[in-house]
């Protein structure tokens, strides 16, 4: 009989989740930092090199180092396939993502040519060694099917995001020649905002939210076409566009904004039909990134400017709804391996601190109240510029205490591990 | 009634999942005497279904499948960590300690989905498969349990 994927204790080593939590925080910070250094010009149009390099961190540095380390984490215990190779993979995958996002929004922002291409590379090799592993991980596993098939396809918009990223690069230094930028940059952002983080926001919403909040399930249908309806439509739009059939592209992309509107309005409504009835920071931060989808898709249809549909989905989705996961992900994981050294330990007169001891659910609400202040100024700034700045410092501050609050259950962690060292099978000194 | 082993205790896990969410009703309300006889309810679903696991479908499952041991180990491993649980939050119900009942209603809750998710996930369907004929007699009795 085929075992694979059959042993229960899959889960990665702690740090290796750990590594992506504790360094993302640092690239939102740095974006909140840069707009309130450069103020209102960032915002004036998407092509400001201060709004590409803070597109950069947050899209590659907080969003794709944190759906990275947790994906690692997840996918043993939804789908019982671990990824092979995980402490490799994780170790290189989280190396070179910081590295690169910090190199390619350096370049972006004014670095120069060296610095993008560098950046570039290092980011799309660590996609690249990530997305391997975890598509062999993805075609082994077994488990709820609508969850695979978002995950599925938003590993393939993954890898059609990094080489049309890679196309663009090549295309700034020259080596490449495109009779349009517009239509390719376009792509590329379809394929990452609306493919990558879209979908595995699905495939992340569909398991998860049922499971923490004791919700009812996702509509089959939505479920099952979902995922392979937005892939399409992407893949059709993209075309388009790169045919120069301007129109037709935005008649498609239109459809699919309007696909998750529908699945933001769904997700809505099952959180207000949860069992479970306290409404946690994790929870805000779900229906404010639902609300900001909402939003977004209202902008874009009403023709707001490009960078609002920007604002609304890398700050309020982007970097909100990942914090507000990592407020339920880190508390848990310290809890579960702490658990296990207790058990290897045999220190059953020690007790593990639960849930809530780990991480202030109070400090966390204010974390949120920073964040939507945040995300109001930045949207606000773009009718009133002077409040460009505020919303920087209000990002940042947001974003450091996230990191703080995170680097608390860390701190936790380490004293709990000292001391569930397991024990030494050692004679007793004799006295 | 069904006459699938994964359904019957798949349905097992929501009715303890709704009960757990109705101990959290009942913290959110303040009533301490209506929690303590929700919690009562809740670790007696709870501790009867990793009885009815422990006792009747894992050595079944192990009887015709010797390597199962191993996975269903790994199972009464963590039945240990909820059941530790479960005395935590029977004594911060008598201590009246609101914050404490939330927050270990929490983390047993976030251990009982990973942990369901893997049985209805990979155990359940290897039961199912395994067990063929047995089941009906196996149902009966972890119906009669």
């Amino acid at each position: 009989m085929d075992t694979g994927g059959l042993s229960l204790d899959q889960a990665p080593p702690i740090d290796i989740p750990a590594r992506f939590f504790l360094t993302a925080p640092l690239f939102a910070i740095a974006a909140g930092l840069l707009l309130a250094w450069e103020g209102p010009t960032l915002l004036v149009s998407r092509w400001m090199p201060g709004a590409l390099a803070a597109t950069h961190l947050i899209a590659i540095g907080y969003l794709g180092s944190i759906m990275c380390g947790a994906l690692l984490q997840m996918l043993p215990v939804v789908a019982g396939a671990p990824v092979p190779g995980v402490r490799l993979v994780g170790t290189a995958t989280h190396l070179l993502l910081t590295v690169g996002a910090a190199g390619l929004a350096w370049g972006l922002g004014g670095g120069g040519p060296t610095l993008i291409w560098i950046g570039a590379g290092a980011s799309a090799l660590g996609f690249l060694v990530f997305v391997v592993p975890v598509a062999i991980a993805l075609m082994r596993a077994r488990g709820a099917p609508g969850t695979l098939l978002a995950l599925r396809t938003a590993a393939l918009a993954l890898a059609v995001t990094v080489a049309l990223g890679l196309l663009l690069v090549a295309v700034l230094q020259g080596w490449l020649r495109v009779a349009h930028h517009t239509p390719w940059v376009d792509s590329h952002v379809a394929w990452g905002l609306m493919g990558w983080v879209g979908l595995l926001v699905v495939g992340v919403a569909i398991q998860v939210l049922p499971m923490f909040y004791v919700t009812p399930a996702y509509p089959a249908p939505m479920r099952r076409w979902f995922a392979p309806a937005v892939l399409v439509g992407i893949g059709a739009a993209s075309t388009a566009w790169i045919m120069g059939d301007e129109l037709v592209g935005r008649a498609v992309i239109g459809g699919v904004a309007l696909g998750f509107v529908g699945f933001a309005l769904v997700t809505l409504s099952s959180i207000s039909r949860r069992e479970r009835p306290r409404m946690d920071p994790t929870l805000l931060h779900w229906w404010a990134a639902m609300l900001s989808l909402c939003c977004a898709a209202l902008a874009w249809v009403f023709a707001a400017p490009p960078t609002l549909v920007g604002v609304l989905l890398l700050v309020g989705l982007g970097v909100g709804l990942p914090a507000g996961m990592l407020f339920k992900i880190l508390p848990f994981l310290t809890w579960f391996h702490l658990q296990h050294r207790q058990l290897s330990s045999g220190r059953f007169d020690l007790r593990i601190p639960h849930m809530g001891s780990l991480l202030s659910i109070r400090w966390a609400r204010i974390q949120f109240g920073l964040h939507l202040a945040a995300l109001m100024l930045l949207a606000g700034s773009l009718w009133v510029p002077v409040l460009a700045r505020p919303a920087g410092i209000a990002l940042a501050l947001s974003s450091i205490l996230l990191l703080v609050l995170l680097i608390g259950v860390a701190r936790t962690y380490r004293r709990g591990a000292v001391l569930l060292r397991p024990a030494p099978s050692r004679v007793e000194p004799q006295s | 009634m069904t006459d699938s082993i994964a359904t019957y205790m798949t349905d097992d896990h929501q009715r303890c999942d709704h009960l757990l969410a109705a101990c959290e009703r009942a913290v959110s309300g303040g009533d301490w005497n209506r929690l303590a006889a929700q919690t009562t309810d809740f670790s007696k679903a709870l501790i009867g279904h990793f009885d009815m696991e422990e006792q009747i479908l894992f050595p079944e499952l192990v009887a015709v499948m010797p390597w199962a041991s191993g996975p269903t180990g790994m199972m009464t491993m963590e039945h240990g960590q909820m059941r530790a649980l479960v005395e935590q939050l029977d004594e911060a119900v008598h201590a009246q300690d609101a914050d404490a009942c939330l927050g270990i209603l929490e983390t047993l809750h976030l251990v009982t989905q990973q942990h369901n998710a893997k049985e209805e996930g990979i155990l359940y369907p290897m039961a199912e498969e395994s067990l063929g004929d047995q089941t009906p007699d196996i149902l009966n009795r972890l119906q009669a349990g």
